[in-house]
């Protein structure tokens, strides 16, 4: 266990009040400076994970350190370190805009004077300068998402935790926001993003640890863990349907998805020739047919076991493609 | 304290929450406290005997100070907890460097700034019906503060056990204010049959609004130094078990 590392958890395990066990013994750790991209699909204890780091959870077993420091022991130091933007609004009824950060800065110890400036630099750069003096209740929903990440920024933190921040964010305000996280990130700030849309990842980050049903399945920098399932992919349409797959398909580790239409498998030396014959054996009528290289979904798919019953997780995690 | 800047701009942040909602949580204590001495103490009081040789509208004032400081300081910390978890935005507070103490702390200060405003009200209300000397200010003091952090940490507790707006208004209704007014508030004990004296005597209440009443107007049904005590184990007590549920979390962290 070393202590620069901004971010490190070791056999986490979390039961909620109604004994759901959330995280089974998670471990991993984030560097410093990293753009860190933790995907799984909903329920699979991302935002569990984010709650524990941030003090808005406890946990049952392990370790939890933020550079070095317990997150139980010493609470007062890792929360000055850590910035976090909330899945859900959560903001102070009672305040105006621009109070929302002052207040928030305060809370962590930072003079008035400075939290002023700084309020406004930040209300400057997320275009809610004109609001100030509004009820947050009144802005748009991109406005408010906007509010949340110059909430998170008040303290100057190390880190910045972003739960699902482009959730539910139109497309133009999403490539603004992507980019004024590279942005941070190359001025030297690690960056812990929690997404569910595989894309996200895939772009924006530089190392990526995919949770599932509260396991972490894969840990590793994103390129590595794209080529570690290997070139390339090919992708069969079908014309009609196919209930089951064969057992020579299955054999060859094809996998049957949208509505049993479309087979996929990883090309290696024999297999697409086999595959191929034991579609036309089955008398299988071909639509289409792709063969390109490995993504981070095929990962994905390879990682969680794709199945029918989990199809309706990995659309949801694909950003729609008219928002594209 | 370690975290000073925090913890006053938590404090001010409960000031300021009252203060936006003055309507409803100064205002209406302060008028009808001018209702209550207007018919109790100056109309009906006329027609009742001295107790222990004050007049009764005497008697009542400093009683009724005592319990609008308990509903002020415990109305606030309870509202003010319990709207922050339901709403959320107790996260604000919580992912800060704010120690389990400080919030604490700011939350029953709010409370007492809250009681002692409108303390001050009821007390200039008093006014234009009758004028005292005060007694004993410190004694005043001592109780004013001590009693107005007891029942904000009371404020607290129930800030945090209730699930829904309607089990604040049930400890209110049900515990609270019986309580208040099983507490001497509105009679001496040489005016109540004898049941009603040992559930007078057994309540808290009656220690804190006698206290009162001795730094007020010199008078008291029981021992001032009694009084002193069981506020100081009252608000010591609570004011730790608020501490220990802020620390483990208790219905703050999931
Ligand atoms: N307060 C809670 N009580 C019980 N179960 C919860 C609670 N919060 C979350 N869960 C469950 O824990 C699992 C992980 O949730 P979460 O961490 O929110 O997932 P994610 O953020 O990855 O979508 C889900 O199955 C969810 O239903
Ligand atoms: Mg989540």
């Amino acid at each position: 266990m070393t202590d620069n590392n901004a971010i490190s958890i070791h056999n986490l395990v979390k039961y909620y009040r109604n004994r759901f066990l959330a995280l089974k013994n998670i471990s991993f750790e984030v560097n410093e400076g990293e753009f860190f991209g933790f995907l799984g699909p909903n329920g699979a204890g991302k935002t569990t994970t984010i709650n524990i780091l941030t003090g808005l959870a406890n946990f049952n077993e392990g370790t939890v350190r933020v550079f070095g420091h317990d997150v139980m022991k010493d609470y007062r130091e890792t929360r000055k370190l850590i910035g976090l933007v909330p899945q859900e609004f959560n903001f102070d009824p009672y305040l105006s805009i621009e109070q929302i950060l002052i207040y928030e800065g305060g809370y962590f110890g930072i003079p008035r004077k400075t939290c002023r400036d700084r309020a406004r630099a930040l209300l400057n750069e997320f275009g809610l300068y004109e609001k100030r003096n509004q009820d947050y209740r009144r802005l748009s929903g991109g406005m408010k998402r906007r509010l949340l990440i110059a909430r998170a920024l008040i303290h100057e933190p190390k880190i910045l935790i972003l739960d699902e921040p482009t959730a539910g964010v139109d497309l133009e305000l999403r490539h603004r926001l992507w980019q004024f996280f590279r942005d941070l990130n190359a001025r030297g700030r690690t960056i812990f993003l929690t997404t569910h849309y595989i894309e996200e990842a895939e772009r924006l980050c530089s190392t990526i640890g995919v949770i599932h049903r509260g396991q972490i399945v894969a840990f590793n920098e994103k390129n590595r863990l794209i080529r570690e399932i290997s070139g390339h992919w090919v992708v069969v349409e079908l014309r009609q349907p196919l209930k089951a797959l064969s057992e020579e398909l299955t054999r060859f580790g094809v996998t049957l998805g949208r509505e049993g239409k479309v087979l996929r498998f990883q090309e290696q030396a024999g297999v697409t020739p086999g595959v191929m014959k034991e579609i036309h054996r089955l008398g299988l009528e071909i639509a289409r047919l792709d063969v390109r290289k490995a993504t981070l979904e095929d990962t994905f798919i390879k990682l969680t076991g794709f199945k029918d019953s989990f199809e309706g997780d990995l659309d949801s995690m694909r950003m729609a493609a008219d928002e594209e | 304290m370690k975290n000073r800047t925090g913890f006053r701009a938590l404090v001010g942040r409960e000031i300021q929450r009252f203060l936006s909602v003055f309507g409803q949580t100064i205002l209406p204590p302060v008028v009808s406290s001018f209702l209550y001495i207007f018919i109790f103490g100056f109309s009906i009081g006329r027609s009742l005997q001295e107790v222990s040789g004050v007049s009764y509208l005497e008697f009542l004032i400093p009683g009724l100070i005592m319990m609008y400081l308990i509903e002020g300081s415990y109305g606030n910390a309870s509202s003010s907890l319990f709207v922050s978890r339901w709403a959320n935005h107790i996260q604000e507070i919580l992912v800060t460097p704010l120690s389990y103490l400080e919030m604490v702390l700011a939350f029953l200060i709010g409370g007492l700034v809250r009681s002692v405003l409108t303390a001050l009200g009821v007390y200039l209300v008093s006014l234009i019906f009758v004028r005292f000397p005060v007694y004993n200010v410190w004694i005043v003091l001592y109780f004013m503060i001590f009693v107005s952090l007891g029942f904000a940490s009371v404020g607290l507790l129930v800030g945090l056990l209730s699930e829904e707006f309607e089990h604040i208004s049930m400890w209110t209704t049900f515990v609270v204010e019986p309580l208040i007014f099983f507490g001497g508030v509105f009679h001496s004990m040489d005016m109540v049959p004898h049941v009603l004296k040992v559930i007078t005597a057994a309540n808290p209440i009656f220690y804190m609004v006698n206290g009162l009443r001795y730094g007020m107007i010199g008078v008291t049904d029981a021992n001032i130094y009694l009084c002193m005590a069981v506020v100081m184990v009252f608000f010591s007590t609570l004011f730790a078990f608020s501490v220990y549920l802020f620390k483990i979390g208790y219905k703050l962290r999931v």
